[in-house]
This record gives structure tokens, sequence and C-alpha cells, in this order.
């Protein structure tokens, strides 16, 4: 496959005072919404699909969008909504990062409602099933020690109501339905690419692999990404296959202005105790534990990032733990493992083209607008990596394929 | 001390389908003791002291301690029939005196409304599964472990039992014990949390002797919920220890059991 690229902003709610994070300590979950202003949501919710619009404009393979709620974080409660915005918005792929399964009830909805995108957009779907942060758990009142239950279990049911022609009923252990029949079913055949995003959980990895689903890497540092990537590979080759880089996506925080120093100064808007975004204001915890997302109450509430049940002891002390020793919680620490990728085109090329040699991702996404970084700078950052970046990396060939030197890092 | 006069066993067997703990004690008739949420993190003093009249049987419910988890246990309602089957393969005859602590005091209150011969009498502490009329019941899973067990006590500072099991720096092995006791938890009363719909109706058929004990600062269950109860069972009584939260019996192990003893002896 032609490595592709993709936009991506979580479109999260900065509005908010820093006085009322500062008070609270957390910015998700009890924040409380009376602090939300509606009359600015509105305006931000214009800048961010103005962004999207643009990244497209400006070459972009697709945008991605995402879930998240009760969480300044992001604004969209709805990624089926989100991605049915973009289809009018936007001319390349629309990856879904995606649909939070085990917070549905009734996942034929989630197979319905991504029929419909596909349809509309005339095939340009890509459908992501996460299983949600902890928050989302609380928030939506899912039961989290059945997480992963939930997730397995809808994900096969969406799935053969995608393949199996209906109706048919399903008795599974947490979904029933009498009738299995959605009347509309996706233009691609036999259904949209299937990703699975994760934070680095050895459990989702090995799940992909068994799918043979596209794994995609939400935010996390280079090493920990590479090692991700051989366990799948690893569980491929006992099943006997060999994985192409479609089955692996890599979303990464980026920062690119005309200059090193500026990308840099514009980098700690993607750093938790700059942004603020979702993590609470005393802790830079949220990147440094691999994701934005799932680190989202990190600080004083780290219970609702990990309520009863939802983490595995494995990976609680398997990748994210290494990850966390490395980046050393400060936003120079986190420059340095690669959560962040900040510099010029030029540094930004090579820093680029060292991490495809490393992990060949078939798709890479850039969450090139994060927190308060002024809409201009975003739309700048946007444009050098639409015009400058992408077209010198659609032609680099991995080093793992084509077994050359890996790139070095820069040195600076 | 108490302890020493009755020093208890404590065994793995195979008992009702899994390898269940069982912490046993004392000599007299029996007395199965069906803990709560947070699980049974050793022979508690006050076991002991009803132990100088009674057999004191605790079982770490499945999903607890060393006690197995199957994955059919998903309910209150299915851990209270895995009680009854417990009670059975262990030997212990029936009717026999029973004290549910809290989520246990739940699941006791659960066979009463079934199977009324399994109970001799019944004392309940700080019972869960009626939604209150008044407050809430503490919501344990949008707090950490260690915030939860401290909020049982009135003054942890000043309990022996709070102070004897967690007042120290607890083991990477003790953490993940208090984990896995919450996500057991979490797997039967994550919704509705904590209550059932349907109890209220089958309360008042219930002929079990009841007493209801509640530690008069108890911040996990409201006071509403204690006294629901005890109106709602013919014949039950609501009773409060002054100065305990509500691990009553942690927090005032003499007054509790002196309540008991009078009760089971009356």
């Amino acid at each position: 496959m032609q490595r592709q690229f993709f936009f991506f902003s979580e479109m999260g709610y900065n509005a908010y005072p820093e006085e009322e994070a500062d008070k609270y300590g957390y910015t998700s979950l009890m924040f409380p919404n009376s602090i939300f202003d509606p009359q600015k949501a509105r305006d931000l919710w214009q800048m961010f699909l103005r962004e999207h619009e643009f990244a497209s404009e400006m070459g972009f393979d697709g945008s991605v969008c995402n879930e998240h709620h009760n969480n300044v974080l992001s604004m969209q409660e709805s990624v089926n909504i989100s991605a049915a915005v973009l289809t009018q918005r936007i001319k390349g792929t629309i990856a879904l990062i995606g649909n939070p399964l085990p917070i549905h009830d009734n996942p034929v909805r989630v197979a319905e409602e991504i029929a419909m995108l596909d349809l509309i957009s005339g095939g340009r779907i890509i459908s992501g099933f996460v299983r949600g942060t902890g928050i989302e758990q609380l928030s939506t009142n899912a039961n989290p020690a059945y997480n992963r239950e939930r997730f397995e279990e809808a994900f096969q049911l969406i799935k053969k109501a995608w393949t199996v022609p209906g109706p048919f009923r399903w008795e599974g252990k947490h979904y029933h339905l009498r009738v299995v029949n959605p009347w509309q079913l996706p233009l691609q055949q036999p259904h949209p690419p299937i990703w699975a995003g994760g934070i680095l959980s050895p459990e989702t990895i090995r799940w992909a692999a068994k799918q043979r689903i596209t794994y995609l890497v939400l935010g996390s540092a280079l090493e920990a990404t590479a090692s991700c990537r051989e366990i799948y590979h690893e569980v491929a080759r006992e099943d006997g296959w060999i994985p192409g880089p479609e089955k692996l996506g890599y979303l990464i925080h980026t920062s690119v202005m005309d200059t090193d120093e500026e990308a840099f100064e514009m980098g700690k808007y993607h750093y938790g105790g700059t942004s603020a975004i979702g993590r609470g204001k005393s802790t830079g915890g949220a990147l440094t534990q691999g994701t934005g997302s799932a680190g989202a109450s990190s600080g004083p509430h780290p219970e609702w990032a990990a309520p009863p049940g939802y983490i595995s002891a494995e990976a609680k002390q398997g990748a994210m733990a290494r990850e966390r020793r490395m980046s050393e919680g400060t936003y120079e620490g986190a420059i340095k493992a690669g959560l962040i990728v900040s510099g010029g085109p030029k540094t930004t090329i090579q820093k680029f083209k060292h991490i495809i040699d490393r992990t060949d991702p078939g798709y890479l996404t850039f969450w090139a607008r994060e927190g308060r970084k002024p809409h201009e700078a975003t739309m700048r950052g946007i444009e050098l990596l639409g015009k400058e970046v992408i077209p010198e990396l659609r032609e680099h060939k991995s080093a793992l394929v084509t077994g050359k030197e890996v790139t070095p890092w820069p040195e600076h | 001390m108490a302890g020493t006069l009755n020093a208890p066993s404590e065994t793995v067997a195979r008992l009702a389908g899994i390898d269940t703990l069982v912490r046993r004690g004392g000599s007299g008739t029996p007395l199965l003791v069906i803990h709560g949420e947070l699980g049974v993190p050793g022979w508690l003093e006050s076991y002991s002291l009803l132990g100088q009249s009674h057999d004191v049987i605790v079982p770490s419910l499945p999903g607890y301690g060393a006690s197995q988890r199957p994955d059919w246990i998903m309910s209150i309602h299915d851990l209270a029939a895995w009680i009854t089957w417990f009670a059975r393969d262990s030997g212990i005859d029936t009717p026999v005196n029973v004290i549910g602590c809290s989520m246990g005091a739940w699941a006791a209150v659960e066979i009463a409304t079934v199977a009324p011969h399994f109970f001799g009498k019944l004392v309940l502490t700080g019972p869960m599964g009626i939604k209150p009329s008044k407050g809430e019941i503490f919501d344990y899973f949008l707090e950490n472990g260690m915030t939860g067990l401290r909020r049982n006590f009135h003054q942890p500072e000043s309990s022996a039992e709070f102070q004897r099991f967690y007042g120290k720096e607890l083991s990477v092995e003790e953490t993940d014990i208090i984990e896995q006791h919450r996500e057991m938890t979490c797997r039967m009363v994550w919704k509705p949390y904590m209550h059932s719909l349907t109890l209220h109706g089958l309360l008042p058929a219930i002929r079990t002797p009841t007493l209801i004990v509640q530690g008069s600062e108890d911040k996990i269950t409201p006071l509403d919920c204690g006294a629901y109860y005890a109106n709602a069972i013919p014949g039950a009584r609501h009773v409060t220890i002054a100065g305990s939260g509500h691990a009553v019996e942690m927090e005032k192990p003499q007054e509790f059991a002196g309540l008991v003893r009078e009760f089971l002896n009356g």
C-alpha cells in the first residue's frame, strides 16, 4: 500500500478558565458543566472544522475523528456525528478512532451509523473501535469490569451484522437482540476497514493481530510503538501470516512550524502542563502515559482513568510503565521520547523518516492541533505538513522493508 | 487475648464449585459471617470475641481473598445462591445464625426472601440493597480503594483494626487484593449501584428474627437504609453504635460482639 497521512485534532473545549481547572485539579468527569459556554463552543466548532477542511486542501489523505465524554479533552461526544460532518467538509478518508463499543447497549446501532456514513461519503470511511477510557465507562455507566468482554462481543456482533445476511438473532453474554437485520449495509464490501485503537494494552494488540485488523497506536512513544509492532508481528507469525504496513497506524503529537525554535514553543501546547486540556493542571501524566486520552484524569483522580477491572495487571506493568520512565515526566522528555515530534520542516521530515524506518506504519496521523494552540499557528503547521513534509515522506520506504540503515534521529 | 484463646484455622478447599478460603475459629453453635464489599483482611477481633460462644465461620466469598472467581457470579442473587451451596458443602447445619455485613447483608436478605429455613437469626450491619430515600450510598467506584476503606471508619486513625490491617505501607500484593475486591464488587453491583429494584417488595415476607446494626457515623450506607429494613422486615430492630463508622464489626468490636451475643442468646 501507499502510506497515507491523516490530520487529527481532539477538538477539545479549550475555553474554560484556567483558574477553574486549578480549583478542581481536574478537567474531566466531575468538572462542573456550569463552566461550559455554548457561545464559545460554537466558535470553537467552526474553527476546528475549518482546520480539518484546510488539512484536506493542503493534501492530507484524510481526517481522523474521535469520541470522549464528560471531558474538555474533546468536544466530540459522538464520533459518528463528527464523521458525518467531515463527510461534507473534506475530500479524503474519514477515520473514526473510534466508536467506544463497550459503552453501547445496542452495538447494531453503531453498525447502522457506520453503514450510513460509508454510503453518504461514497466509501470513504475507516471504522475504528476502541474500549473507551475509564472516564467513558463512568460517564456512560458501562461496567468497567466487563469492558473487554463487551468490546469483543460488540465487535463480533457488528462484524456479523455487516457480513452475514439478516435477519438473525443474537443471544450473547452482554448483548441480546431478537432481530439483527440492519437495512443499510456499508458501501465498502464486506465492510469498511476496521481499526482497533489502543494505548499499548498487550491484550488489545494480540487481539487485533488475531482478528487481522489494523492496530492504531494512540499517541505513544516511539520505543513502545516499535515493541507493539513486534507483539503484533509475533502473533501473526504464530498464525502463519505476515502483516503489511496497512496493519499499523500511528498517531503522533506533531508540532511543525517554520523553524525548530518556533515549533518547540508551539509544541508546548501539546503537553499537559501547558494546555491542561483534559489532564488536570498539575500533571504531565497524560502524555507520559502515552496518550492524551487515557491519562485524561491523571493527577488527583487516576482512579477515573482506571476504574475497577478496566486495566489488566499485565498492561499496568508493561509498556506504559516503561514508557513513563522514558519520558521523565517533562516536556523535554516527551520530545526526546518521540511522544511529541517537533521541528521545522527539515527536522520533522528527518524525525518521521526515522519513525517510519523503525515502525513502518501504513497510516501516519499527525495530531497537529491541540489545546490552546493559536489557530494561525495550527494553520501554518497544517500548511507545512501538507506542502513540505508529507510529499517527502510519501515515497520514503521503511528500513524494515529495504534493509537499509535507519535514518538517524536529529541530534539537537 | 481472645484472639489467642480460639486461634482460627485457615484453609482453602473445594466448596460449592470453587476453591474457597475459609477462616474458622471458636466453639459453640455455628455462626456464619458473610463479609461485605471490602472482603476480609484476616481474623477480626470481633470474630475472636464471638468465638467465645460460637463456632465462627468466615468464608472469603468468590472473587475475594484467595477464593476463586467464577464467571457466572454476576449479581448479588447469584452470590446468595452460592452461599447456600457453600453452607451445604461445608456441612453447616441449618437453620444457622448469620451475620451479613454491608453488601454481604444484602446477600443474606436475598437468601431470607427465598429460603427462610436457612436462618436461625440474622444480623445485618450497614445493609446495602435498598435505595435510600434520604442521602445516597457511597460510590466506591468514583474514588480509589484506600479512600473507600478509610471511609468505612469514623476515626480510622484510632481504630485498632484499621491500623492493624491498613495503617501501614501496603505491599503490592495487598494493594492488588484491594483492587481485586473492587473488581469483584463491580461485577455484581455496578448497575443499579448497590441496590435491588425488587427487594423492597419481598422484605415483608421475611420471618427471620433480624437485628440491624449500624454505626451512628456511617458514611457508606445512609442510616435511612437500616431504618427501612427495620420497618419492612416484621419484628426487626435497628440499633446504632455511637461513634462508629460503617464497618461496626471492625471499628467497635466489643460493642458489636456484645450486641450480637445478646441478640443471639435472647
